[in-house]
């Protein structure tokens, strides 16, 4: 069967869409000179070396990192046994999970951002490790779905029971049966939940703005002095979500290949 | 006093009564079946005795010792599930070994006695495999020889054979008895297959709603129901009530009972001295394989009767056939 041609036209259309901006955004930021010609006037790899060179990018690079993954650890050590207990032996409270996250939805990030000011501000408790607790309700959403399914996946409730017969604790089983059988799904909630944060820019801009430098800021920052600077900055994110992306994938599809019954 | 006993075990579900004051008993050794349609409650007895399952009121005692209160990995029971259950990231050999490293057993004891119950179970050749690489029933195995290396006190099977096909199955039962008789263990199965029941047990429970319709020997059970349940869930039993019987054997100075049972079997084309004779119309011939079903007419009354297949013996629909049949084999209900 051939396709009429306009389904072509269309998927070019979409694809020239998505990616011209990323390619320009690539192409400026090698670029020496970009501004009458059509193309750039010559290419360098100076971009990345003063951006690299810069050790206020190390250290916002550092800073976000470490957000990122303390919010995300967090999450993980928190909330999947949470989560665990929940769905098996109180499934009557997971309503009020569901609850919660379509809270952490249905909140504008400028609004908690100005209630989290509004009820810290005063507090000893410093502004950074609101965030990090606000990140942490953020994530609920994924490390919830990830996690229920994982466990709906491997009928958790009667590998509990079969561990417990053969005399394991409820603690042992859950951490020699059920973690090695949702591990892969749960690393991939992790993931999506570092790369989430990873990109956040409102809260964090605004709970520690001044004092808390993270990539996001030093971006916003560079776009006012050197778009080439920003684009490399840009490109640099854009790779770190491929690779976390190509592993999210790469992890769902070994999972799928083998596991499970 | 018995290996096991269950007494006064009530349980209930939202306000439904699923088990009414049951009491049975096991001998140590003693291969019993619970039996009965499903939805009966044979589950959850058997998840009460596993302590999955908190009974509301009741005792149950496991080798003289009160276990009501003990968590399910203190009463050194063994289950086996009908989903098999097993762990998805271990290997066949690391599944049956999971019990033995719970009571942390030194190495080489464990590797002996997992290579051991491998062979019994005839899974030799598997023991690196996962779960997922095995069919059912090698996988019905797995679950069989991971509970039973622990050598429980009580062998726990729930419907364990159910899921897999008919050849699977037969085999499967033989083994399981086979092992039973061998390692002499306490075992209660479930199952809703009357035939299964009849294959493997010593004794057999049959639950009807809760309640216990009967207890007995496969044999006892088969040939004496006790009731119009046990008659009607064990084989073909044609039911009879006082009327339809006393038109079908015209002798009513006999039947005082309300009920009647009788085998399709128990017919017989040859004279009995003291029996009873019915006469009548041949319908509705099933050839089954090594049987032959129909059904005599007599009376305005049908009643089912089997008899072996015999190819010399050519039935005809409509034909006038007369029957004899012992007087034991008409079995009155209560
Ligand atoms: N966890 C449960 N919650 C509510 N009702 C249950 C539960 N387990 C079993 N039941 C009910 O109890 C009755 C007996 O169930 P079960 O013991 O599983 O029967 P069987 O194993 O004989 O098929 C059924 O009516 C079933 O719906
Ligand atoms: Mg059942």
């Amino acid at each position: 069967m051939k396709r009429p041609l306009y389904h072509y036209f269309m998927i070019g259309a979409v694809v020239l869409y998505l990616f011209v901006p990323i390619l320009a955004t690539l192409i400026y930021s090698f670029a020496t000179q970009w501004h009458k010609t059509i193309l750039p006037e010559g290419l360098t790899l100076g971009w990345y070396r003063d951006l690299f060179g810069d050790v206020r990018f190390l250290e916002a690079l550092g800073r976000s990192l470490l957000l990122s993954f303390s919010a995300t650890a967090l999450g993980l050590v928190v909330m999947v046994p949470t989560i665990f207990s929940i769905v098996l032996y109180a499934p009557k409270l997971e309503k009020f999970i569901q609850m919660l996250i379509v809270m952490t939805y249905a909140m504008p990030g400028v609004i908690i951002a100005v209630g989290l000011i509004r009820a810290y501000s005063g507090s000893r408790i410093p502004m950074i490790l609101v965030t990090v607790g606000a990140y942490f309700v953020g994530i609920l959403p994924y490390m919830y779905q990830g996690t229920r399914n994982s466990l709906r996946n491997i009928h958790a409730e009667s590998l509990m029971e079969a561990a417990e017969m053969l005399g394991a604790s409820r603690f042992t089983a859950f951490s020699k049966v059920i973690i090695p059988n949702i591990l892969s799904g749960i690393i991939v909630s992790s993931l999506l939940s570092f790369s989430i944060l990873f990109g956040e820019f409102v809260l964090v801009n605004l709970l520690a703005g001044g004092h808390f430098e993270t990539i996001q800021t030093y971006l916003y920052q560079k776009l006012n002095t050197s778009g080439h600077i920003a684009s490399a900055i840009v490109v640099c994110y854009f790779l770190l979500i491929c690779v976390l992306s190509t592993i999210i994938v790469r992890v769902t599809r070994s999972k799928k290949g083998g596991g499970g019954r | 006093m018995s290996y096991v006993t269950i007494e006064n075990i009530n349980k209930s579900f939202n306000d439904q009564q699923v088990l009414h004051n049951l009491n049975l008993a096991f001998e140590e050794g003693e291969f019993v079946t619970l039996l009965g349609p499903s939805g009966c409650g044979k589950s959850t007895l058997l998840r009460i005795l596993a302590g999955l399952t908190t009974p509301e009121a009741g005792i149950i005692k496991i080798d003289g010792k009160d276990v009501t209160n003990v968590k399910p990995k203190d009463r050194k029971v063994g289950m086996v599930f009908q989903s098999y259950a097993l762990f998805p990231n271990m290997t066949v050999e690391e599944n049956i070994a999971f019990g033995l490293k719970m009571q942390k057993m030194n190495k080489e004891v464990i590797a002996k006695k997992v290579s051991r119950m491998i062979e019994l179970v005839e899974l030799k050749g598997k023991e690196k495999a996962y779960p997922r690489e095995l069919s059912g029933g090698q996988q019905q195995r797995v679950a069989l020889a991971r509970s039973l290396v622990t050598e429980p006190k009580v062998l726990l099977l729930d419907e364990p054979l159910s899921a897999l096909d008919a050849q699977i199955r037969k085999n499967l039962q033989k083994l399981l008895r086979s092992l039973q008789q061998e390692l002499n263990m306490t075992t209660v199965l479930v199952t809703h297959d009357q035939e299964e029941a009849m294959a493997v047990s010593d004794r057999i429970y049959i639950l009807n709603a809760g309640h216990i319709a009967q207890e007995g020997k496969p044999h006892d059970i088969y040939t004496r129901p006790a009731n119009e349940f046990v008659a009607r869930f064990i084989g073909n039993y044609n039911v009879l009530t006082k009327k339809q019987i006393s038109l079908l054997i015209k002798d009513e100075s006999q039947f005082t009972h309300d009920l009647y049972a009788v085998r399709p079997e128990a017919f017989g084309s040859e004279f009995i001295m003291d029996g009873y004779k019915i006469s009548g119309k041949v319908q509705n011939i099933m050839p089954l394989g090594n049987i032959t079903r129909y059904e005599i007419v007599s009376g305005g009354v049908a009643v089912t009767v089997e008899h072996l297949h015999k190819s010399y013996e050519k039935l005809q629909e409509n034909e006038l056939k007369t029957l004899y049949i012992n007087k034991e084999d008409v079995i009155p209900l209560t």
